[in-house]
């Protein structure tokens, strides 16, 4: 099969809803030495209360509500994900995810400097530029393209995320296959 | 004195039948479950919001550690982990260079709680099968023979579905079917004008869409739609044994269950030419004692029940208890999952659904039937479901701030995955044997599970991969998506036990030299011995099996009772 299928399959499974965890986990780079990795992660790692630092955790929480705002609903700050980042690393990721993780967030700094203290208008102007390029193919990180699906999914599956932004019924009580949209005009949550 | 008058070994999708039907009968029944006690209140996870389940559901590198077999299974994640055996505990192999993926639960209910619910009944077609084909052994049985027990055991299971008067898969006593989507009513319409030979039904599932007084009576309540039926039930409102079969068997008062137990091997005594009882051994305290009974049903599985009959070899029976055919592992058979089949369905844009539906849609078998097959025996049914996208897809796109959120608001096109469960036909090559030498953690032998994929499931996944690509593009699909069938190969397909429909080990026929047991369940060598698992099976057929083995086992309990009753045995 081609890559370009590939890809396909991917993107289509995606929207079959089936969790991308394992498309994300197999980002680390397995092939990393493990001396790095260490460097990476566990020397600074044990100096925070989790992996990410302050500095760090500043810009994935700008580059969070930037992502996902706060409009009508909650934004992604308020349902908690910089947190969420961070107790992925800290507690569910292995020394690949932190590695891949640090590195990919140390580039996203060098790529938008200054951001976390930006202006909300700038910050918006600078990211959507970004993201543009990197999902029309001219610049190469898949770590963002990864990030981005993260801080959706723990978006999404937050309470505010899934219960004011999205619609969520936990106990529908009946399923009918076919109804108008204008009766149910947001994406269910699960 | 004994123990039991019936000893079942094993609490899931058959033991739980065979323990209601003699319970009921009024017969003292011990059932033994190697696993634990299975716990509504502490191991269903049916409640869990997405937001209080751990790490975005996202399986862990502990988790393939612990789990490496069972976390590739859709339904492993964090709310049902709780359901998979730990695969360094319970150790296999298989030969050099093959791959078997035994996916299985070791606790009260077994895969009964994990299941994917799908019911269909085998026909005539498939019980003439293998005599005209002159493939295997004949079935000693044909549909008439198993009908009245396909109508008892779903009655009492309680199956959603539609009547639809298909000689290949034969209607059934239904609750009301689940609603196609509008895109799948699209789909069924275009593939139907197209190929007059093949139909899209609504899946059959074991889901209460309208319990009856009887399934209110043992705590069942109508399904939720919820669609997170293997975390476990609280409405029970899907079959499973702990929720519907142990249930009946217990308010009789003659059902023991015996959890944490594993069975060892059967006891022989070589005078009368009978089972006394069974090796028992505690998995958590390692005490090995015996349990006696008149009867045995083995209702283990299929590669454990084989264990356990290999395990019992003495010297007047050194290839095991009930093998004098030679037939017990062999013939190991599932279905092989293949040809999916991606893509959009355009339009309906101002349509969508409500609930979450737990089923699907179902295409009946149509090659050698409706439709020729070229060079290849038997077919595939395919299952499948048109949703439309949620935030999962759109999140993978491009666009940040309000207008990211509001693209991930808006509900996505409508999206089609299907897959072809093909046959896989019975073969003395495929099987399961006690490795020579090494052993678990509780000196039980490991199985050796030897089973490949021959030519005929290479042939049906290649078609079913045409076929797939052809009703995608009749039904006027877009960015289309299957295999390519010209680098389908053995070594690429779904391997086998990914079906996680294992069966045939201990197949039953009309002679005892060719099968190990007749046409009762009961063992041609041992009279006080009945199979129902899966290990009966004398052939596969391409429909979910667990229906027929709750039927067969129904059957068997009810003929077993007979002969007790006559004191036969």
């Amino acid at each position: 099969m081609t890559d370009i299928h590939l890809n396909r399959r991917k993107a289509l499974q995606g929207l079959l809803a089936i969790s991308a965890a394992g498309a994300i986990a197999a980002c680390g780079n397995n092939s990393a030495e493990t001396v790095e990795a260490k460097a990476l992660g566990e020397t600074e790692f044990a100096s925070f209360k989790g992996f990410f630092s302050n500095e760090e955790m500043a810009l994935l929480t700008a580059l969070s509500d930037t992502i996902i705002p706060a409009t009508d609903t909650p934004g992604a700050v308020d349902a908690g994900v910089p947190e969420t980042l961070q107790s992925l690393a800290t507690q569910w990721g292995d020394e690949n995810y932190r590695r891949y993780w640090r590195q990919g967030v140390q580039n996203l700094s060098r790529e938008l400097p200054g951001f976390p203290s930006a202006s909300k208008e700038q910050q918006l102007e600078a990211l959507g530029a970004y993201d543009a390029k990197v999902f029309a193919g001219q610049v190469e990180d898949g770590f963002y393209r990864d990030m981005k699906r993260t801080i959706s999914s723990a978006y999404y599956m937050s309470e505010p995320g899934a219960t004011q932004e999205l619609a969520y019924e936990a106990v529908p009580g009946e399923w009918r296959g076919c109804v108008p949209l204008s009766d149910y005009p947001k994406t269910w949550a699960t | 004195m004994v123990d039991f008058d019936v000893i079942v070994v094993g609490s899931g999708m058959s033991g739980g039948w065979v323990a209601k039907e003699l319970a009921e009968r009024g017969f003292k029944v011990g059932v033994i479950e190697r696993g634990r006690d299975t716990q509504p209140a502490k191991d269903y996870t049916d409640f869990v919001d997405p937001w209080d389940t751990p790490n975005l559901d996202w399986t862990s590198d502990k988790d393939r550690e612990n789990y490496p077999i069972q976390s590739e299974v859709y339904a492993f994640n964090q709310n049902t982990k709780q359901y998979w055996v730990k695969d360094n505990v319970h150790p296999y192999e298989t030969p050099e260079g093959q791959d078997y993926k035994w996916r299985r639960g070791y606790h009260k209910g077994g895969r009964s709680i994990m299941w994917g619910r799908q019911s269909y009944r085998f026909s005539e077609i498939d019980f003439e099968a293998n005599k005209k084909e002159g493939v295997g052994i004949d079935w000693p049985v044909r549909y008439a023979d198993i009908k009245p027990w396909y109508d008892y055991v779903e009655k009492f299971a309680g199956i959603s579905g539609s009547m639809e008067g298909l000689e290949i898969l034969p209607d059934g006593i239904f609750q009301p079917a689940h609603d196609l989507t509008c895109a799948e009513v699209e789909f069924k319409n275009k593939v139907e004008a197209t190929f007059p030979g093949r139909k899209v039904i609504p899946g059959r599932a074991a889901n209460l869409t309208e319990p009856t007084e009887e399934q209110i009576a043992l705590g069942r309540g109508k399904c939720q739609a919820r669609s997170l039926c293997e975390r476990g039930c609280s409405y029970g409102a899907y079959f499973s044994s702990v929720a519907a079969t142990l249930p009946a068997a217990e308010r009789t008062g003659n059902m023991t269950l015996i959890p944490d137990t594993a069975v060892h091997s059967v006891i022989h005594d070589a005078e009368t030419g009978r089972l006394t009882g069974v090796n028992t051994f505690n998995m958590k305290t390692n005490e090995a004692s015996t349990l006696t009974a008149r009867v045995i049903f083995l209702n283990a599985g299929t590669i454990p029940t084989s264990m356990i009959l290999l395990n019992s070899a003495t010297s007047d029976h050194p290839n095991g208890m009930a093998n004098s055919s030679g037939q017990l592992g062999r013939n190991l058979m599932d279905h092989v999952a293949g040809a999916r089949g991606y893509g959009i369905m355009p339009g309906f844009q101002d349509k969508y659904h409500y609930g979450r539906r737990p089923n699907g849609f179902y295409i009946p078998r149509f090659r050698n039937h409706t439709e020729s097959g070229e060079g290849y025996l038997r077919g595939y049914g395919y299952q499948g479901r048109i949703f439309r996208g949620n935030w999962r897809g759109s999140a993978r796109g491009a666009g940040v701030g309000a207008a990211f959120k509001k693209q991930n608001r808006t509900p996505g096109p409508w999206v089609m995955g299907m897959v072809a469960f093909a046959e896989i036909l019975p073969d003395e090559r495929n099987r399961v044997t006690l490795h020579a030498s090494k052993t678990d953690k509780w000196g039980f032998p490991i199985p050796v599970i030897d089973q490949k994929h021959r030519e005929n499931e290479v042939k049906l996944i290649k078609q079913a991969t045409r076929d797939t690509r052809a009703m995608l593009e009749a039904a006027g699909l877009v960015d289309i998506d299957t295999d390519n069938p010209d680098e389908i190969a053995a070594e690429n397909m779904s391997p086998p036990g990914n079906g996680i429909h294992e069966m045939g080990t201990a197949r039953m026929g009309r002679d005892p030299q060719t099968s190990v047991l007749n046409k009762w369940n009961q063992s041609w060598d041992v009279p006080n011995l009945f199979i129902t698992d899966g290990s009966f099976m004398t052939s596969a057929g391409c429909q979910n099996p667990s229906l027929g083995y709750m039927a067969f086992s129904a059957r068997a309990a009810d003929h077993a009772a007979k002969l007790m009753k006559d004191g036969v045995i």
